[in-house]
C-alpha cells in the first residue's frame, strides 16, 4: 500500500499568523494595483469589439495599429493570440463604446473593411467577432455579481442546515478570501475578466468549498467521538487526518487543469490559470482560514456548554450540532 | 439492493446512455445550389454550441434613435414573430429565436457563413410603401423660405464641399483660400451639371443644393451634398417649414450625370397609396432589360385598393419607398396595376433580390432593431475548439488514470472503471437533456474529470482508516462507504447548488458550463458511490482469498 502523508501530526493551525501575514499582503497587493488601474474587463462587461483575425502571412502590428488609427479607431488593443498570424484587436476605449450605440456591430465592419483593404480581401480572414453594446456589459457585470453573492447566501443556509451557523460563517468567510486573492491574482497576472473567466472564478469556489466541507465533516465527526480535546486540536487532527485525501484530489484535479491550461487552446488559457491558482487559494484558505475563523467566532460566541461533557458519545441530535464540550480551547 | 439488481442498474444506465449518444439520423435544411431542401446527417446527438459549432449569436433590441416607441414589450412580442419567420426562410438548421427578458430579441444562427448577409435580413425593417410623387411643385415653392430661415437663422451647416461653404458662410472667403483648389473643381463640376440638366435653385443655402430631376418631384443632389442635405433636412425649423402634407425621401441608389454621381431626393405625397400589408408573395427574378428584380403579389382587398388608387393616378409617377428609401426610379402608372407589381434592385446581385424577396414575404418589422450584442465564431475555429478540447481531456483522464493505479492499484483500477462510466454517462446526460455542449462547458468537462474522483479517493482513504483499525476487508469496506457519505454528499450537494446559481444568471456559454457541471456532479455520485459499491461486492463475491486482503 503507498502511503503519502500518512497519520501525520502537523500543527497546521499554529502558523495561521503568518499566513495570515501572507494572504493579506497578497490581497493588499492586489487591491492597491487595482486601486492604481483598474481590471482588465472583457468587452462582455464594458462593452465593445473584439476580433480574431487570422492572417496568411505575419503581418506588421504596426501596420495594423496604423490602419485602425487612421479610420479613426483609436486605443485598439492587438494581441498576439496562438500563432504569429492570428491576432486579435480589441476596440474597447470609450469613444469606441459609444459608437456602439448605433449597433454593436459599426466598429466591426470598419476594423474588417480597412483591414482588408490594407492588407488584401484575400489575406486575412476574420475567425471571431465578439461586439457588445455597453447596455448590456451592465447587466452581465450585475448578473455575475449577484450570481456570486447568492451562491454565497444559498452555501450559508445550506451549511447552516447541515452543520450549524459557525461551520457555515466560518466556510463562507474563507471562500470569500479566495474571491479576493483570485482578484487579486487576475490583476497581478495581467488577466482579462471575462465571463469564463467568471465561471472559473465560480468553480474554485465551489472547489475551495469542497474542501472546507471535507474537513469540516471531519471535525463534525472527531467532535462526535467527544475526544478531550480542545477545538484547536480536533481542528489540527482532522486536517492531518484528511491530508492524504487533499494531496491525492488536489493532484488530480491539478492534472485535470494543466492539461486544460497547455492544451485546450487560448481561449480556455484565462480559465485554467484562475483553476490553478484556485487549486492552491482553495487549499490553503480551508486549512488557514476557515479553522482559524472558527476558532475565533467559538471563542466569541461559545456554543452553550451543557451537562454533556467530552465524554459523552454521539447523539441523534449531534448529527448536526456537534458535541458541545470541545467548544473553547 | 442486492447484487443482481445492482448490476442490472449499470447495465440499464449503460444501455441508456448508449442508446442516448448512438448517431441518429436528423434532419436537416441544407441549402443546395442556392435552393433550401431537407437532407438526412447521421452524427452524435450532443448539441454543440456556437462557439463549438461556428455560427452567431445576435442580441436585438428595439431603436429608439428615430424616436420613442410606446409598449416596447409588445413591440418587441410583434418583432419576434417577424424575425422568425425570417429567420425560417432563411433557412439555416437549428436557428434559434427567442425573447429574453423584456425588451430583447436573441437570434443564433449556427453554421452562417455570411454574418453581414444574415444580419440584414434580420435587421431590415421592410417597410413597403407606394407614394406618388409630387406634381404641384410644391418644394420648388417652398424654397424661397428654407434659404430665407436658413440665411437668417445663421443654421447653414458645415457644407461637405467647400463649394457650398463658400457662399453661405460669412468666413467662408478667407476659407476658400485654404480649400481654393478643391472648391474651384467642385464648382466647375456643378456648372457643367447644372448646364446638363439646368439649375432649380437659386443662390440660396438650401435650393443651390438641388438641381430639377427627370420628373415632377425629382430633384438631384450630387453626392457630397448628400450629407449636408440630410443634416438640413432633420432641422426641426426646417422641417417645419417644408410643404404640408408631402415627404421628402432618397433614392436607394446613385445615378450618373456627365460624370458626376447624384442622389436623386423625392417629393412624394405622404400618404401612400398602399402599403406592403396587403403582400402575400414576393420572389427575386431577373429580367434582361431591367436585371434583378422582386416580384410581388397581393391579395384580394390589396388588389382592389391598388387598381383603384392607380387607376386615379394614371399618367403620374409612383415611387416604391421601402425602408424609407425609393427603389430605383419611379415608374410612370400607365393604366391602373392589379395584384401584381414589381420592384427593381438596381444594378444589385440576385442575391440581393433574393434576400428582399425573403423579407417582404416574411413581414414588416413594426419598430426599427438595432444589434447591441454579435458574436461570431467562424466555423474552423469551433472545430480547432473541439479538438484542443478533446486532446486536453484525453490527456487529463490519462494523467488521472496514472494516478489513481499508482496509488490505489487495484480499487484505482475499480475507480478508473467506474471514471469511464463517469464520462459516458456524462456526455449521455448532456444528450438527452439536450443541453448545450460549449467551450467553457468542454472546459469545464475535462476539470470535472479530476474532480470525479474526489468521492472515490475519499471512499478509499476512510477504507485504509478501517482497515487500519484492524477490520475486516468486508467490514472496512462497509464502513468506508457509510463514513465517506456525509462529506460526498455535502461538498457535492453545495457544488451543485453554485451551478445552478451559475445556470440561473449566465448567459449562453456560461450556462452551457453550469450545465456541464451539474451533469457531472450528478454522474459522479453515481459510479463514484454506487458503482464503485457493486464492483467491490461482485470481487467480494468471487473470491474467497479476496476477502483477506484488499489492494488499495
Amino acid at each position: 500500500m503507498l502511503r503519502i502523508l500518512h497519520d501525520t501530526n502537523y500543527d497546521f493551525i499554529r502558523w495561521w499568523k503568518v499566513m495570515a501575514a501572507i494572504t493579506i499582503a497578497f490581497i493588499l497587493l492586489g487591491l492597491g494595483s487595482l486601486a492604481i488601474k483598474p481590471p482588465n474587463y472583457s468587452i462582455e462587461f464594458t462593452g465593445g469589439t473584439l476580433m480574431q483575425l487570422e492572417f496568411t502571412q505575419p503581418p506588421d502590428v504596426g501596420v495594423i495599429r496604423q490602419t485602425l488609427d487612421d479610420a479613426g479607431i483609436h486605443g485598439a488593443e492587438i494581441q498576439q493570440f496562438g500563432t504569429n498570424r492570428e491576432f486579435t484587436v480589441r476596440a474597447q476605449d470609450p469613444s469606441a463604446v459609444s459608437a456602439q450605440s448605433k449597433g454593436a456591430e459599426s466598429i466591426a465592419v470598419t476594423i474588417e473593411k480597412v483591414l482588408k483593404t490594407k492588407f488584401g480581401e484575400s489575406n486575412l480572414k476574420v475567425v471571431r467577432t465578439e461586439a457588445v453594446g455597453p447596455r448590456v456589459g451592465q447587466e452581465l457585470r450585475r448578473g455575475a455579481i449577484v450570481a456570486i453573492l447568492l451562491s454565497f447566501l444559498i452555501t450559508l443556509v445550506y451549511l447552516s442546515i447541515r452543520f450549524e451557523w459557525r461551520f457555515a460563517t466560518a466556510a463562507v468567510i474563507a471562500t470569500s478570501h479566495d474571491v479576493f486573492t483570485t482578484i487579486a491574482f487576475l490583476k497581478l497576472m495581467h488577466l482579462e475578466i471575462s465571463l469564463t473567466v467568471v465561471a472559473g472564478l465560480l468553480t474554485v469556489l465551489g472547489y475551495s468549498l469542497n474542501d472546507t466541507i471535507i474537513i469540516f465533516d471531519r471535525v463534525r465527526e472527531n467532535l462526535r467521538k467527544g475526544r478531550k480535546e480542545t477545538l484547536y486540536e480536533t481542528l489540527n487532527r482532522s486536517i492531518n487526518e484528511t491530508l492524504p485525501r487533499s494531496v491525492l484530489t488536489h493532484a488530480t484535479v491539478l492534472a485535470a487543469t494543466l492539461s486544460l491550461l497547455f492544451f485546450a487552446g487560448e481561449v480556455i488559457r484565462p480559465f485554467a490559470w484562475v483553476m490553478a491558482f484556485g487549486i492552491i487559494t482553495g487549499t490553503f484558505s480551508s486549512i488557514y482560514v476557515a479553522a482559524p475563523v472558527l476558532l475565533w467566532i467559538e471563542r466569541k460566541w461559545p456554543r452553550k456548554t451543557g451537562a454533556r461533557q467530552a465524554s459523552s458519545t454521539a447523539t441523534p441530535t449531534s448529527r448536526t450540532r456537534p458535541s458541545p464540550a470541545t467548544a473553547t480551547r | 439492493m442486492s447484487l443482481k439488481y445492482r448490476i442490472l442498474c449499470i447495465f440499464a444506465l449503460i444501455a441508456a446512455s448508449i442508446w442516448a449518444l448512438f448517431p441518429r439520423t436528423v434532419i436537416e435544411r441544407v441549402k443546395r445550389n442556392g435552393e433550401f431542401v431537407y437532407d438526412t446527417v447521421r452524427r452524435v446527438p450532443l448539441k454543440r454550441g456556437l462557439d463549438l459549432q461556428g455560427g452567431m449569436h445576435l442580441a436585438l433590441e428595439v431603436d429608439e434613435s428615430k424616436g420613442p416607441v410606446p409598449d416596447k414589450s409588445k413591440a418587441i412580442d410583434n418583432a419576434l414573430k417577424v424575425v422568425r419567420n425570417r429567420i425560417d426562410e432563411f433557412g439555416v438548421s437549428e436557428p434559434l429565436v427567442q425573447k429574453a427578458g423584456n425588451d430583447r430579441i436573441i437570434v443564433e444562427l449556427p453554421g452562417i457563413d455570411d454574418p453581414r448577409r444574415a444580419q440584414d435580413v434580420v435587421q431590415k425593417s421592410a417597410f413597403l410603401e407606394f407614394q406618388i410623387t409630387d406634381k404641384t411643385q410644391a418644394l420648388d415653392k417652398s424654397l424661397p423660405r428654407l434659404d430665407a430661415l436658413l440665411r437668417d437663422k445663421k443654421l447653414v451647416v458645415a457644407a461637405a464641399t467647400p463649394g457650398a461653404k463658400k457662399d453661405t458662410t460669412s468666413s467662408a472667403g478667407l476659407q476658400s483660400l485654404f480649400t481654393a483648389d478643391t472648391s474651384k473643381k467642385a464648382d466647375t463640376a456643378k456648372t457643367d451639371s447644372a448646364a446638363a440638366v439646368g439649375t432649380v435653385g437659386g443662390p440660396g443655402a438650401f435650393s443651390k443644393l438641388l438641381t430639377q430631376g427627370n420628373m415632377p418631384g425629382e430633384y438631384y443632389v450630387a453626392q457630397p451634398d448628400v450629407g449636408t442635405v440630410t443634416q438640413y433636412l432633420t432641422l426641426p425649423e426646417v422641417t417645419a417649414a417644408l410643404p404640408p402634407g408631402k415627404v421628402l425621401r432618397w433614392s436607394s441608389d446613385t445615378t450618373s450625370l456627365s460624370g458626376r454621381t447624384y442622389r436623386a431626393l423625392y417629393v412624394l405625397d405622404a400618404k401612400p397609396i398602399i402599403t406592403g400589408e396587403f403582400l402575400t408573395n414576393a420572389k427575386p427574378n431577373t429580367s434582361p432589360t431591367e436585371g434583378n428584380l422582386v416580384e410581388f403579389t397581393m391579395n384580394n382587398e390589396g388588389a382592389r385598393r391598388f387598381r383603384m388608387e392607380t387607376g386615379r393616378h394614371i399618367k403620374d409617377f409612383m415611387a416604391i419607398v421601402l425602408d424609407q428609401k425609393v427603389m430605383g426610379q419611379p415608374p410612370v402608372i400607365q393604366s391602373a396595376i392589379g395584384a401584381r407589381g414589381q420592384i427593381t434592385m438596381g444594378g444589385k446581385d440576385l442575391q440581393a433580390a433574393q434576400d428582399l424577396a425573403l423579407v417582404l414575404r416574411a413581414g414588416s418589422l413594426p419598430v426599427p432593431l438595432k444589434v447591441v450584442e454579435v458574436r461570431q465564431i467562424g466555423a474552423s475555429l469551433g472545430q480547432d475548439s473541439i479538438h484542443k478540447g478533446i486532446t486536453a481531456g484525453i490527456i487529463a483522464v490519462a494523467l488521472v488514470v496514472v494516478i489513481m493505479l499508482g496509488y490505489y492499484r487495484f480499487s484505482g483500477a475499480l475507480a478508473v472503471a467506474a471514471l469511464v462510466l463517469y464520462i459516458l454517462y456524462t456526455l449521455a446526460a448532456l444528450a438527452g437533456f439536450q443541453a448545450v455542449l460549449t467551450l467553457p462547458g468542454l472546459a469545464g468537462f475535462v476539470l470535472s474529470i479530476g474532480i470525479a474522483v474526489d468521492a472515490n479517493v475519499l471512499i478509499f482513504e476512510r477504507i485504509r482508516e478501517e482497515l487500519a483499525h484492524g477490520k475486516t476487508v468486508r467490514t472496512a469496506i462497509d464502513e468506508g462507504f457509510r463514513h465517506a457519505m456525509s462529506a460526498i454528499v455535502d461538498s457535492n450537494v453545495s457544488t451543485a447548488l453554485t451551478a445552478a446559481v451559475l445556470y440561473q444568471y449566465g448567459t449562453g456559454p456560461v450556462r452551457g458550463f453550469a450545465v456541464t457541471l451539474l451533469a457531472g456532479i450528478a454522474a459522479s455520485m453515481i459510479t463514484s458511490i454506487f458503482v464503485v459499491r457493486t464492483f467491490y461486492m461482485l470481487w467480494l463475491n468471487r473470491s474467497r482469498e479476496a476477502q483477506q486482503s484488499l489492494s488499495i
